[in-house]
């Protein structure tokens, strides 16, 4: 680690995090142990990390939700997200990747050439995707650092590719169980289709609440929950989950609400929000809208859809997760269109009355489909916000300005 | 006169998050925060606590022996310009 590197990243995050998060109002009392973990983030985790190396246990780094956790989990390993969210990284990673690659990317790999995330240093083997091209080029740059295993993502989603994706799983669950030195067997496997099946379970109980109106839950404090999520024990978060869920259906039952009732609700889609990435939701929710859904990687795409829990034999579990993952819909596929669907579909339970579309620079494949995002809400008449940015603060008043005329147009 | 928030600093998260849950017992409203580096770079977690509570945080924490390194006043943000890094 270069410490004195990362002593500015923590030195600015107790700022950041107090003016974004602890500025709101009548937050929920069981924000506080989100709270905790944005403040021992270098600490306490990546502490659980080493003690579970130091028993003889692999740490996973992963990038993207197609990655099956499950698979890590059986073979008593530890998967961990490793996005990164902050332009702190985005130098780093342009040292060796072309300026015109998205924040995301060049953020993940500065990360780890700079050495100043503890996660990216402590992760025995990293395991990518090939989502887009600029990952996919990164891997490559990445894989000269530290074990790398890739895996293959079909491009499209007929019966054929669905077994694709099946034997990619099949060929990562034999890199794992060599990696970790431990057979993943039915038994295990099974355990951790449970143990995440019940994360994303508490995640969807989380959104639900959403629904109402006024909101109980602020979209800021709902993203970081679920940023949180591909970091955090997973039975610890479903368990504080599920008791921040608690608090906030009271306060649905009481007509509790961080925004008025009535304030114009916003739905975000597009590229995932890496922690500390809150830019957007701040911005949107500093002009008194709450955001109450995300149709995105850090939002319902990384909840929606269970894995079967039934099968009980390695082959059955291997269909079971592969239907599952590719249920996900991701700008990476042709066609997209049950992206669409899903769009219009929780436009319409979350009752939306505004969406923005959101990208990160230089991400075409989403960049691209906003076309088709597009027409589909004009023809439905539902108000549509393109914003294209990243993670810098220099287009924030920009931004400020349009979204603020766009709220103003659902206020009308 | 300038608005400030109450910080409880403590020598690890291990006696914060004790500190914590004995406040919640007491029914004294406190929030987890990552501690400022300009109070103190000993441990990531402080509790901020209400001003008028301040002398009944100290006297919870003393009589459940919690490790507190100061109750210090941090001038609270007002305005809050956008920074990722």
């Amino acid at each position: 680690m270069n410490v004195d590197k990362h002593d500015l990243l923590c030195e600015a995050l107790p700022d950041a995090f107090g003016g974004i998060y602890l500025s709101q109002e009548k937050r929920p009392e069981g924000m506080n142990y989100f709270n905790f973990v944005v403040a021992e983030i270098h600490g306490v985790r990546p502490t659980e990390l080493l003690e579970h190396q130091a028993r003889g246990g692999k740490v996973f780094g992963t990038f993207c939700v197609y990655v099956p956790d499950e698979v890590v989990f059986a073979a008593g390993g530890i998967a961990t997200g490793l996005c990164g969210g902050s332009q702190f990284w985005v130098p780093a990673g342009e040292s060796v990747l072309p300026v015109n690659t998205c924040p995301l990317i060049k953020a993940s790999v500065g990360a780890r050439l700079d050495r100043t995330c503890p996660f990216f240093r402590i992760a025995d083997m990293y395991v990518g995707e090939t989502t887009c091209d600029g990952k996919k080029k990164a891997w490559e740059i990445l894989a000269g650092e530290v074990p790398f295993h890739v895996m293959d993502v079909p491009q499209m989603k007929r019966p054929q590719d669905i077994g694709r994706w099946a034997d990619e799983i099949k060929g990562f669950i034999k890199v794992v169980d060599e990696f970790t030195g431990n057979r993943v067997t039915p038994e295990a496997l099974h355990q951790s289709i449970v143990m995440l099946n019940n994360k994303r379970r508490a995640l969807k109980r989380l959104y639900e609440t959403r629904k109402a109106d006024p909101v109980p839950i602020s979209g800021k404090d709902a993203l970081l929950a679920t940023e949180i999520a591909f970091y955090d024990d997973p039975s610890r978060f479903t368990e504080m989950t599920n008791n921040l869920c608690e608090e906030l259906e009271q306060r649905v039952k009481r007509g509790e609400g961080v925004f008025p009732a009535g304030a114009p609700r916003i739905m975000i889609t597009g590229t995932p929000m890496a922690i500390p990435n809150w830019k957007l939701h701040h911005l949107v929710e500093s002009a008194g809208a709450p955001v109450v859904v995300e149709e995105s990687c850090t939002g319902t795409r990384y909840f929606e859809h269970l894995v079967e829990e039934e099968p009980r034999d390695l082959d059955g579990q291997i269909i079971a997760l592969a239907e599952r993952y590719m249920k996900t819909n991701c700008a990476c596929f042709t066609p997209n269109s049950n992206r669409i669907q899903d769009i219009l579909r929780l436009a319409q339970e979350y009752r939306v009355d505004g969406i923005i579309d959101y990208n990160l620079q230089f991400c075409g494949l989403y960049s691209t489909e906003s076309y088709l995002v597009k027409q589909a809400l004009d023809a439905q008449g539902i108000p549509y916000l393109h914003i294209e940015t990243d993670y810098s603060e220099q287009d924030f008043e920009q931004l400020r300005t349009r979204v603020e005329a766009f709220l103003e147009r659902l206020r009308k | 006169m300038e608005e400030v928030d109450w910080y409880v600093l403590f020598p690890n998260h291990h006696e914060g998050l004790r500190l914590y849950r004995k406040l919640q017992v007491h029914g004294i409203s406190c929030t987890i925060a990552p501690t400022p580096r300009a109070v103190s770079c000993c441990c990531g977690i402080s509790l901020v606590v209400p001003a008028e509570a301040v002398d009944e945080v100290k006297a919870v924490a003393e009589t459940v022996q919690v490790k507190v390194e100061g109750i210090v006043p941090v001038a609270k943000r007002k305005q809050w310009k956008y920074r990722s890094s």
